[in-house]
């Protein structure tokens, strides 16, 4: 049954109700016609920071640090380009499922590889921001050290170096001013050694002081200033350019769990994903098998492997098909990596020297081997093509795993009149364990994602 | 318009409305009506009838004996509208004398077809036949209790035309619902959820922690026992006025509420098992003879035609098919649940309470317990059992009437869920499906440390389950909605709501315990998020009756929203032994993020009706939102839609046949916004480790777009509903076309820029939907002791990329974003053709094409696309002893779409051991493919691109509604029992992989890698009433 309220009751109640839901509504209409739109959906993120909090010289140092951090990520964090560089030339196998990074270990790349994309857009990033940089330091904080612009052009240089060792013909260069996108034009990779080597002589001529910092930033400057001319054939000036740089001096990014993880390590040792290589297509160096102290070797699951502090106990690698060949320069996440070395000099003053004075070369490539133990003096091998064949060895192993090696392959083809077939990797790729051959490339191409860019066209050419 | 004129119009009408509700003196021309609302046949009375004066805001809802009261009518003639699902319409006029009661008994007539009357709008309750759109209903309170639902997702799926559900392959894991296909490229095509008039959240993917593929959907929090019915708004065209983010479709949920009358408890119960009974591949191995090089390598198909090598054998094994080594047991799922519904004319309740656990289908293999039992080893409970829920859900609604003119409901849910998932699908080389379907093809491989893997690939479950994945869910969701009647042409509707989330996350592998050498040391993480999502909803209605034949209603509304994401996340790596925090870590990480958006909108909205079948309305909305860029302000949203009842027309006739005959068609828009931070340039923190340490750095992140604005989409819809032959055939046939302008698209930017942010969002792009629907529901035989009763519902869809601006095509791996394709269509190069030139019985490639036996495009060429194209899902229910006894059964097709078959192109391509590359008795094509993706220079995937097309028996349910004696001997008032099964088996598909709907994750556009198939599940349930 239904129940019945005095209608006297409920006309009261109503009232009552009526006024109260009213007053509510009305109030609650008129705080919201009230409030300005604007306000309302104005909002700050917190997790943003605006371009006006860098115009300040805390800003611009922030700016540089980011550089530095952005710089270890492009070469030997998760941008992965060493790696992806040492696949493609001789010093790492695949040994894994992704046939994006086997078509790199394959050479033949198709554009839209989603790694190279990546470890490209890494390396421009590292370049932006030394660019952002150099402008906030010399706006906010033009009484900062000079080597702190001097190392901000140094991380511009020594990427537009890296882009040139590695890419095709067609290069671009975009940035950022004031907030707005400026596309750059594609450009020859001799022009692109040529933009590395101004921002090197940039950098130089802000070495003022004689700290350690100014002392680090300059050898590094002159270190890669020598391997610039050398990309351009200027062998004599590239000597002179590292001249004083000691055989010790190391110019490194730092690697840990809160910043970058060394990928290095990571990938070859850790997941077991690229391997060490040896004599990779009859044209590899034995990277293995050499047992050369400067590039000590183990097999995953064995007993120096399986040891601390390197701890790789798996027998197989990613793919499972052998055991991983691991490297044991860079043994834990954190390890430190040399982008440059003191040897490389001796390395560029010996290549100086190679064709005119080979007794000489060879010392300089001695003297540079006495600063690692084990290591015995090299003998004249008697032919030019041999001193050729020695040097770019020795190079190989100063540099091993640090973005150098397809420089060289590509200057022997360029620069020594090699057969691309007789440097790079060729035959069955991986027999045995993978299936397909070799292809022809000698380069990377320009990615796909660059077309976005309306001036890009993609590789002039996929030359040399 | 600008905005504060919209808000002073609403102001200014809202008060003119209270000011007209404060004449008091109009009570003295006003009278009450009451009655009983009966079934005509029976003379049983009718709870749950909705009563309407028409013409004004007044009405009632009859209690559990059918009774109602409207007081405060205007005296004289009116008539009153009964509406009831599964009842004929009923009109009746009434003479109300002012001061009296005047009583109005209705009696109501049984439908063969149980369409519900009534659908839920933006501004509120509406007759289905006023609305021009074709809106979807599931009365999911009946379908519970009939069928097999463990979810939302099984509520929804086959059971509304247009819109896909996947749904999900293990306990706890999410689904995905797509309505009227995929409109944007690159921001979310989930629909949005509305419950109880409060926006809600409902994001895939809902997980800081990967376990590789499944993850928790937060539409699946929801209990579907509490659940009343869910509409379905399909598109711009109905959802206009749901604003911005509404264009992917809206869910409606109305959860379950009171009757008026004596309390009415029901309690139940759900026990169901799990099997997963899906066929998984087979893995190959093809053994060299020892004569040749070694035996360590294997010797496939192309190497003996070469002769490479020289074969011994052939093995196989398939770690799922044999009962000592599959991962698969029976699952286990419980339920109870105690509700009660009833209350007075001045206050109803409906109060619930569930406990539910599932334990779900991974196990501990046979072998693995043998070998932990002889060396001493043991697994924790988390560990043996680690994929489970356990669930508590708990709702209280309350719906008071304190006076005739208003009334309040309130509604307050809570969700206490803890989860465990398992690391399964396409979680690389620690996942239990990776390793199942990377098996070795022989069961007596080993590990480096000599132990047996028995056709596991690396790790076998008792090391993969030694990663723990949880995730605890506390959720309150709580809204409060007011209506307010001050005269009997005016109401006024508050809506105000909270949708509150804590998810905590958690995922621990312990010291010495994990898989990958990273983490050999062990970690944890613990991550936290809070979600908030506040909805305010104010609007306000006139009805006039202008002429004898034309009636007026006019809405406006103001509606806010505000979401917050806050999260807060920690990791330690490097773990003491036996130690399980963050802090028994040696590294220690942390971080935090908050987003939030806002967005405020207004509407109004002008209806006609013209002699009660004639509908004509016409809206417009205007939304800003905080993520519009900085040079963008105001989006606006119109509306336009008919509706014409032809059969109520004199000139049609009226032909006895026909029973109700509309058309309708519908124009709208509606917007998908974008992301929090996407219009704004900004820096981002970075660390960087230096000489002297860590310090902190920026980097610049991204561009931002102050142009940004929302995505916007129209859609036209055009349809008609009937139904036919004394209401025992009903349709509902609607033709949709959906336009997505400014359309958001991922803009990759180009590398060379060095931005942080790989792309940027700009309103560039174009995709076109269009296709049909229908639904057809029958009552082909209708007897007292038995009936058989057909229903029928079929979608269509075309999805088209009309235009990327002037970006270049978006090239991937296996997908093309290009303009005049389908989005997210499958492209790579293709297998042009294949002949065993040598008949040697093995396809072989050779880079002269004279000699090889395949031939590959030079380029990239379209396969297909990922989304179905077609769906159709029919019922059949068969009625026996008095109608008591319900047999029913669904069948499910999708269609015309592929399925990337990824799970097969690694085990071809890396993990060496498909049928293609080692059977001697596998297929040409199985070959072909093959040799293509392994030795063509292209490594093409194309010949995975395999047709999806399948037809499922999705659901039977056995069903019975006891007689009544039976719950009056356990003095009770009702039993029903239901004995269900879901995803019964495949009825065809040409489909090879495990399950055309075998996806491990829940994005636009997934492939199906080493992914787990949906279970089957078979339930039996009980109800009773007392």
């Amino acid at each position: 049954m239904l129940t019945h309220t005095s209608r006297t009751s409920r006309l009261s109640a109503r009232r009552i109700f009526r006024s109260a839901a009213l007053s509510t509504l009305a109030a609650g209409v008129v705080v919201v016609s009230a409030c300005s739109p604007t306000d309302i959906l104005d909002l700050t993120d917190p997790d943003i920071i605006n371009p006006s909090d860098v115009q300040s010289p805390a800003g611009a140092n922030a700016v540089r640090l980011g550089a530095l951090a952005r710089l270890a990520t492009a070469t030997s964090g998760s941008g992965e380009f060493f790696m992806l560089s040492g696949m493609f030339a001789d010093e790492y196998i695949n040994g894994d499922s992704f046939i994006a990074r086997q078509e790199i270990d394959q050479r033949i790349i198709t554009v839209q590889n989603n790694f190279l994309t990546d470890a490209n857009r890494s390396l421009h990033r590292a370049r932006l921001s030394g660019e952002q940089a150099v402008q906030l330091l010399e706006e906010f904080s033009p009484a900062a050290p000079g080597w702190h612009r001097a190392e901000m052009y140094f991380v511009q240089a020594y990427v537009a170096n890296l882009i040139a060792e590695h890419y095709c013909n067609g290069i671009v260069f975009s940035t950022v001013t004031d907030g707005r996108e400026e596309f750059g034009t594609p450009v020859t990779t001799t022009a692109a050694f040529e933009r590395a080597l101004d921002q090197v002589i940039a950098g130089r001529a802000l070495i003022t002081g004689a700290s350690a910092d100014d002392e680090r930033v300059l050898y590094a400057l002159q270190v890669l200033h020598g391997r610039i001319l050398l990309n351009l054939n200027r062998y004599a000036e590239a000597a002179a350019a590292v001249a004083g740089v000691p055989n010790d001096f190391e110019y490194l990014v730092r690697h840990s769990l809160s910043t970058s993880s060394n990928y290095n390590w990571l990938r070859n040792n850790n997941e077991r994903r690229y391997n060490v290589a040896d004599n990779e297509g009859t044209n590899g160096i034995n990277f293995v098998s050499a047992n050369d102290p400067r590039l000590p070797i183990c097999f995953g699951g064995d007993a120096v492997c399986a040891a601390p502090p390197i701890e790789v106990t798996n027998p197989l690698r990613d793919d499972l098909f052998t055991a991983p060949v691991v490297q044991m320069i860079w043994t834990a996440r954190e390890s430190e990596v040399a982008l440059l070395k003191g040897q490389e000099a001796r390395m560029i003053e010996a290549e100086a020297l190679l064709a005119t004075n080979p007794g000489s070369a060879i010392a300089a490539l001695n003297d540079a081997r006495t600063t690692v133990a084990g290591l015995a003096p090299l003998a004249d091998p008697g032919t030019p093509e041999a001193r050729v064949d020695m040097l770019f060895r020795e190079r190989a192993f100063w540099n091993f795993g640090v973005g150098a090696r397809v420089g060289d392959m590509r200057r022997l083809i360029r620069q020594y009149g090699r057969a691309a077939s007789d440097v790079f990797p060729v035959g069955d790729w991986q027999p045995g364990a993978k299936a397909g051959s070799y292809g022809t490339d000698v380069n990377f191409p320009v990615p796909q994602a660059e077309e976005n860019n309306p001036n890009a066209a993609g590789c002039m050419d996929r030359n040399p | 318009m600008s905005w504060r004129r919209v808000l002073g119009a609403l102001t200014a009408a809202l008060l003119a409305g209270a000011f007209a509700g404060n004449d008091l003196g109009a009570q003295a021309q006003e009278g009450t009506i009451i009655g009983q609302v009966l079934e005509s046949a029976s003379g049983q009375p009718i709870p749950a009838a909705q009563i309407s004066v028409v013409g004004t805001t007044q009405g009632a809802i009859t209690n559990s004996e059918g009774r109602y009261v409207i007081r405060g009518v205007r005296a004289g003639s009116v008539e009153l509208r009964a509406l009831r699902v599964g009842f004929s319409e009923i009109r009746q006029t009434v003479n109300v004398v002012a001061g009296q009661e005047t009583t109005a008994n209705i009696r109501m007539t049984t439908m063969a077809i149980a369409l519900n009357p009534v659908v839920t709008t933006a501004t509120g309750e509406q007759r289905r036949v006023e609305v021009g759109n074709s809106i979807a209903q599931v009365d999911a309170a009946k379908v519970v209790e009939t069928s097999a639902v463990t979810n939302v997702g099984d509520l929804l799926t086959s059971r509304a035309a247009g819109v896909m559900v996947l749904p999900a392959t293990q306990t706890g894991a999410g689904i995905r619902i797509r309505i009227r296909g995929n409109s944007s490229l690159s921001l979310s095509n989930n629909p949005i959820y509305v419950i109880d008039g409060v926006r809600m959240e409902g994001t895939t993917g809902s997980s800081s922690v990967s376990v590789g593929g499944s993850t928790a959907s937060r539409i699946g929090d929801l209990n579907p026992d509490e659940i009343e019915s869910m509409e379905v708004i399909r598109g711009p065209s109905a959802a206009t006025l749901y604003g911005t983010d509404a264009a992917n479709g809206v869910i409606v949920i109305t959860t379950k509420r009171g009757v008026a009358g004596a309390p009415q408890w029901t309690y139940y119960t759900e026990q169901t098992a799990m099997q997963d009974r899906n066929d998984y591949p087979t893995a190959w191995r093809a053994w060299r003879d020892i004569s040749t090089v070694s035996n360590t390598s294997q010797c496939y198909l192309t190497q003996v035609a070469s002769g490479a090598c020289v074969r011994d054998s052939v093995t196989s094994f398939n770690v799922v098919a044999d009962p000592e080594t599959t991962p698969f047991g029976t699952g286990y799922r419980q339920q109870h649940g105690l509700q009660v519904r009833g209350g007075s004319e001045t206050l109803r309740y409906f109060l619930h309470g569930e406990w539910e656990d599932e334990d779900g289908i991974t196990k501990v293999p046979e072998f693995e317990k043998r070998y932990m039992a002889a060396n001493g080893l043991s697994l924790n409970s988390n560990q043996r059992n680690p994929n489970g829920l356990t669930r508590i859900t708990t709702r209280a609604n309350i719906n008071i009437v304190p006076t005739d003119n208003l009334d309040v409901a309130v509604s307050a849910g809570y969700i206490s869920s803890d989860m465990q998932l398992v690391r399964s699908d396409d979680s690389g080389t620690a996942g239990v499906a990776a390793n199942i379907y990377g098996g070795p093809g022989f069961k007596y491989n080993t590990n480096a440390a000599g132990d047996t893997l028995w056709g596991w690939r690396e790790y076998t479950p008792r090391r993969v389950y030694q990663t723990e994945t949880s995730q605890a869910i506390e959720r309150f969701i709580t809204s409060a909605s007011t209506n307010f009647r001050p005269t009997d042409w005016l109401s006024f509707r508050a809506n105000a709501g909270l949708d509150f989330i804590m998810r905590a996350d958690h995922q621990l592998c312990r010291f010495g315990d994990c898989t990958s050498s990273t983490d050999r040391q062990g970690f944890k993480r613990e991550n936290r998020t809070n979600f908030y999502m506040y909805t305010v909803d104010l609007g306000a209605s006139a009805n006039r009756q202008l002429t004898n034949d034309i009636g007026s209603e006019t809405t406006a509304g103001v509606q806010f929203y505000r979401n917050i994401f806050s999260a807060t996340y920690a990791t330690g790596r490097g773990l003491t032994p036996g130690g399980t925090t963050v802090s028994s870590g040696a590294e220690r990480l942390s971080d935090d993020g908050t987003t939030e958006s806002r967005t405020l909108g207004a509407y109004i909205e002008q209806r006609f009706a013209f002699r009660d079948r004639l509908f004509v309305t016409g809206a417009v909305r205007s939304d800003r939102n905080s993520a519009f860029g900085a040079d963008f302000k105001t989006v606006f949203y119109p509306k336009f839609s008919v509706s014409w009842v032809v059969s109520e027309e004199p000139f049609f006739g009226s032909p006895s046949w026909i029973n109700q005959f509309r058309l309708r068609s519908a124009y709208g828009a509606a917007g998908v916004q974008p992301g929090t931070t996407d219009a704004v340039q900004y820096y981002s923190s970075t660390a960087v480790l230096g000489e002297s340490g860590e310090e902190p750095g920026l980097v610049f992140s991204t561009l931002g777009n102050s142009n940004l604005k929302p995505e916007r989409s129209t859609e036209f819809e055009v349809g008609f509903d009937g139904s036919f032959f004394n209401n025992r055939l009903s349709a509902e046939v609607t033709y949709y076309n959906k336009v997505s302008r400014d359309a958001l698209i991922s803009r990759i930017l180009p590398p060379s820029l060095g931005t942080g942010a790989t792309s940027r969002f700009e309103n560039l792009g174009e995709v076109t939907n269009k296709g049909w629907e229908a639904l057809f529901n029958g009552q082909i035989l209708q007897r007292d002791q038995i009936g058989w009763d057909m229903s029928l519902n079929a979608s269509s869809n075309s999805n088209k990329l009309v235009s990327l601006g002037n970006v270049p095509t978006i090239t991937g791996t296996t997908q093309q974003e290009r303009a005049g394709y389908p989005l997210h269509g499958y492209w790579s190069r293709g297998l042009l053709g294949y002949e065993d030139k040598n008949g040697n019985g093995i396809i072989e490639y050779n880079a002269d094409q004279s000699i090889s036996e395949i031939v590959v495009s030079d380029t990239a060429i379209y396969h297909g696309t990922n989304m179905p194209k077609i769906e159709m899902a029919l019922t059949n229910g068969f009625e026996f002893w008095g109608r008591r006894l319900r047999l029913a059964g669904m069948i499910d097709y999708k269609g015309g779409h592929l399925v990337y078959n990824n799970s097969e192109r690694i085990r071809c391509a890396s993990r060496n051991n498909c049928s293609g590359l080692i059977n001697p008795n596998a297929s040409l094509f199985e070959q072909a493919r093959t040799v293509m993706v392994r030795e063509h220079p292209s490594r093409s995937v194309a010949g995975f691109f395999e047709d999806g097309d399948f037809l499922r028996f999705r659901e039977l349910s056995l069903s019975l509604t006891a007689p009544q004696e039976w719950a009056e001997a356990l003095r009770g008032r009702s039993i029903t029992a239901t004995l269900a099964a879901r995803n019964l088996g495949m009825i065809w598909t040409e489909y090879t992989g495990v399950d055309p709907e075998a996806f491990g994750t829940t994005g636009d556009s997934p492939s199906s890698f080493q992914a787990f198939a949906p279970p089957t599940y078979y339930t039996f349930r009980v109800s009773f009433g007392f």
